[in-house]
């Protein structure tokens, strides 16, 4: 140990000490910039036009495609159906995440946690594809829901291919990641604070907006940044949920790049939405203060 | 290659020419000729939808050309649509293809074709043999070759239809059916005869196509599904559906299920088109020589046969015989006769207005 | 648990739902697995095994699937170490420019996976790598990232700066201080990262599909490319095996460490 002490102090020497954080973050700005490279070369395409006489991009640069992104009122309509749809599936998932964590890290008995436990991490080990499929046997028209109506008489209801089937697939999916930021900054709440609220006279109503809420912030904010930006990027759950005619961004440049082959237009539409989606994580951080996610010592 | 199987030997020389004179090649085939073949690679790769489209072509394809060859053959289930961006990458960048042989529809071979990022295919010996439906329409050799035809089928489950088969597109818009129609999401199939619907004229493609975007219009207000060539399958065996417009695969495939299914080819037509095979640039010699050898063989009578029979599609060389479920059916068209109702527009007016068409389509279903 | 009755039945029926809603697709599956008919449907049309027979000889799925473990392995020693430092530096320094640090960071979730799938699949052919799987792997763990990031510095809240500060001034190293003061606080955090990390890598299949072939297919990639012709029950025994390995994981983590780790950050 004393001698790794000792080649520590000689290659970073104490006066480096202030650089010490950054050298931290360097390897995750390093793997990251991965993707800023395949983010460059995306760039690059964006601003090529498609010729269809030949398949190929055009040498030199345009805004063709931005312009063309920006005039047609589908891609509005499609943007606005996904930042709607991030913002509904963060609400939504919150509000489950909340209570689930909370039992999870709060109950004293260790076969519930364990069984909460579990029953979070199972379904990342089928697919969002095969899952959502699952979801097509259960809320079909033939499906088990619409038999269990059929019991009691309701005429089979079209449970899928909607806006409602894409938020409920995309909540389900979500779930997990939610509960599973929330858990640590729950952790982090003595429960005496709640019990001295609870002493004080707070009801359980009381000390959930003016206690629990507040301390748990962090953890809010960090699991509604996961699962909105996730939202606004999803596709699978749209393309198989939404029947066709629910598609989010993501879907749309999926069929840029895949189906009309105009990589041009389908890099536009992806460098828009990193845009718009790095500009909402921005405002986030700007409303909540930095360092929302650094949860620790500092922001108590 | 083995010897051991002397009744399916084949060998590198027969395969160039006609299956016929198979036998008696083999038999005084000298030596020599070995030695003049390109080295064999273990392995080719071709890329094949899955199910039972990968199962026919392994049937009637594949595995026979491996016991003829030696060479194994792996098959690549990627989409065509989500192969195409990879090849045209490792074209751009020089790279080998990460596939030997594209089994690939017409329209997007087409577009690789046009790319440049295709082989020329115009020396496969079979051609010969082949019906003027393996040629692709306007170009002047082979980038590609087309391998069957397919319709786009107005597909039905009888029951909703009790007063027999629809004989017009137009009886899709009947208020019943809100809901239970499905269409491709990029409306490919439907475009041509809903331009014949809405009143249009096939002529005027592409220049005017209002009437078809009319039609898209009204079939918009009875919320079709919208999917891909598994879902059509899948609604139909889950009762979602009462009618599609879709390749009669899919619901032969559905019927194959036990799910009790028609198709037919309304008055104002249905779309015709092809699928084919295509050999990406950046090859190394030999593997280019042996993936020819393969499409050469798939252009065969035994090969189409088998592998034709699993899809229901009609071939591109004579002498084929329908399987006994599709003899007169509309979706196996072989005489003149039986195109006459069917609309075939060439590939490049589609692949250069394709995208256009697809995102009228798409403003019209997202709207 | 000091809880009103109130308060426990609005929590019980709100888990309770959220639990219905997680696990209906898994049993769904793992019913339709069963079934002996063609079609995948629940409730299964007849019980068999005979899609487990059809996996048991489908030599090509055990391969994918080894290599999808690799691919996760490779993505959970990348992430790991990168991660951890990064969490720690976040949560336990104020940065400069520390806002546009988190964008920067957050970037793996606001690029859609077929954006990154398509930049990587330039950058790595570009570098001709592609053809491998270690560059799945790193890709897996890039676009993974963030959650690795936001274990560790969400675990931090146990971190002590007194225990540090203790820790240095009794003549630790840095190097000491940081093995034995920091690394343990954030333990829960490393390893529910981890986790993570390795469990989204076994998944992964829009970006793995962009940069792999067919030689190196991996497991989701494969099920995926299948479903996408057309689903049969075979696909559902896949998912369902891939459940079975993922609850003797969980049977030996549950045994070696202890769930409760995951919540413990003390």
């Amino acid at each position: 140990m004393d001698g790794l002490e000792w080649a520590v102090d000689r290659l970073w020497p104490r006066t480096l000490s202030r650089l010490t954080p950054w050298l931290m973050v360097l390897p995750a700005i390093l793997l990251v910039g991965l993707l800023v490279l395949g983010l460059i070369q995306i760039a690059d395409a964006s601003l090529r036009t498609l010729d269809r006489s030949t398949f190929l991009m055009s040498d030199s640069w345009s805004d063709a495609n931005y312009a063309r992104a920006l005039s047609d009122p589908v891609y509005a309509k499609i943007l606005w159906r996904s930042l709607s749809g991030a913002v509904i599936v963060t609400a939504i998932t919150l509000f489950f995440a909340f209570p689930y964590a909370y039992l999870m890290v709060r109950t004293p008995r260790a076969w519930l946690r364990k069984l909460l436990l579990i029953a979070l991490f199972l379904p990342f080990f089928i697919g969002q594809v095969v899952r959502a499929y699952g979801w097509l046997i259960i809320l079909g028209n033939q499906g088990i829901v619409n038999d269990m109506l059929g019991l009691v008489g309701v005429a089979p209801l079209r449970l899928l291919y909607n806006y409602p089937a894409v938020v409920f697939g995309l909540v389900q999916y979500m779930l997990p990641f939610a509960v599973l930021m929330l858990a640590p900054a729950l952790t982090a709440i003595p429960e005496e604070t709640e019990a001295a609220a609870g002493s004080l006279g707070a009801n359980w109503g009381r000390t959930l907006v003016h206690v629990l809420l507040p301390m748990a912030r962090p953890g809010l904010v960090g699991a509604g940044l996961v699962v909105m930006t996730l939202t606004l990027t999803d596709f699978a759950m749209p393309a198989i949920l939404g029947g066709g005619s629910q598609d989010f961004i993501a879907n749309a440049i999926y069929d840029q790049f895949f189906r009309t082959s105009d990589q041009g237009l389908g890099s536009a539409l992806a460098l828009m939405l990193v845009g718009l989606g790095s500009l909402i994580v921005g405002a986030i951080f700007m409303l909540f203060g930095a360092g929302t996610l650094a949860m620790g010592g500092r922001s108590k | 290659m083995t010897h051991s199987r002397p009744r399916r030997q084949l060998t590198r020389r027969s395969l160039l020419r006609s299956t016929a004179a198979l036998g008696a090649t083999a038999a005084i085939l000298p030596s020599k000729i070995w030695a003049q073949e390109p080295e064999k690679p273990s392995e080719l790769i071709v890329r094949a939808w899955g199910g039972s489209w990968v199962e026919s072509l392994k049937a009637g394809v594949s595995d026979p050309f491996t016991e003829m060859t030696g060479i194994r053959i792996r098959h690549d289930l990627t989409e065509d649509n989500e192969i195409q961006p990879k090849i045209w990458a490792a074209a751009a960048q020089g790279r080998v293809p990460p596939i030997h042989i594209n089994w690939d529809t017409t329209t997007n071979a087409t577009k690789s074709a046009l790319r440049g990022v295709t082989e020329d295919l115009s020396d496969l010996p079979n051609l010969a043999n082949a019906t003027e439906l393996a040629k692709p329409v306007g170009f002047d050799g082979y980038p590609m070759v087309n391998t069957y035809g397919y319709v786009y089928v107005l597909a039905y489950r009888p029951e909703a239809f009790p007063d027999g088969p629809p004989a017009s597109w137009r009886h899709l818009l009947d208020p019943k059916f809100k809901g239970r129609i499905a269409l491709y999401n990029d409306g490919i199939g439907f475009h041509f005869p809903a331009q014949v619907a809405g009143g249009g004229t096939l002529a005027d493609i592409p220049s005017n196509m209002t009437a078809c975007w009319d039609f898209v219009e009204e079939m918009k207000a009875q919320e079709p599904l919208l999917g891909e060539d598994p879902d059509f399958t899948t609604w139909f065996q889950n009762g979602e559906i009462d009618a599609a417009c879709t390749i009669s695969t899919n619901a032969r495939e559905a019927r194959m299920n036990g799910v009790d299914i028609q198709w037919t080819v309304p008055e104002e037509g249905a779309k015709f088109d092809t699928d084919g095979m295509w050999i990406p640039v950046g090859l190394p010699e030999n593997e280019l020589y042996w993936a020819k050898q393969y499409i050469n063989f798939a252009l065969t009578q035994q090969a189409q046969q088998v592998w034709l029979d699993g899809l229901g599609l009609p071939g591109v060389v004579p002498g084929l015989t329908p399987p006994a479920d599709l003899v007169d059916d509309a979706s196996y068209p072989t005489q003149p006769e039986d195109f006459k109702n069917l609309i075939r527009i060439s590939g490049q007016i589609q692949v250069e207005n394709e995208s256009e068409w697809f995102s009228k389509f798409k403003a019209i279903m997202q709207g | 648990m000091t809880a009103s009755r109130s308060q426990r039945v609005v929590i019980w029926i709100l888990v309770g739902l959220a639990l219905v809603v997680l696990s209906a697709p898994t049993v769904v599956v793992l019913g339709a697995s069963l079934t002996s008919g063609n079609i995948i449907t629940f409730p299964p049309d007849g019980l068999s095994l005979k899609w487990y027979a059809k996996l048991a000889q489908a030599a090509d799925l055990r391969d994918a699937f080894l290599r999808s473990l690799w691919v996760a392995s490779i993505c959970t020693a990348v992430a790991l170490p990168v991660g951890t430092l990064a969490g720690i530096a976040l949560a336990k320094f104020r940065l400069r420019f520390e806002n546009a640090l988190q964008i920067y960071l957050l970037l793996p979730f606001t690029i859609p996976l077929i954006g990154s799938g398509i930049g990587l699949m330039l950058v790595f052919g570009e570098w001709r790598v592609l053809g491998q799987l270690w560059p799945v792997g790193i890709a897996c763990a890039a676009i993974n990232l963030p959650f690795m990031i936001w274990a560790v510095s969400a675990s931090a809240g146990a971190l002590n700066d007194d225990l540090e500060l203790a820790a240095a001034s009794c003549g630790a190293g840095r190097v000491q201080t940081f093995v034995h003061v920091t690394l343990p606080a954030v333990l829960p955090g490393v390893i529910t990262g981890s986790l993570l990390m390795f469990i989204l890598a076994l998944n992964e299949f829009l970006v793995s599909l962009l940069l792999t072939d067919a030689r190196i297919v991996t497991l989701p990639v494969q099920i995926y490319n299948s479903i996408r012709s057309i689903i049969t029950p075979d696909l559902a025994a896949v998912s369902v095996v891939f459940i079975a390995c993922a609850a003797v994981a969980i049977a030996v983590l549950d045994r070696v460490v202890g769930l409760d780790i995951f919540l413990k950050s003390k």
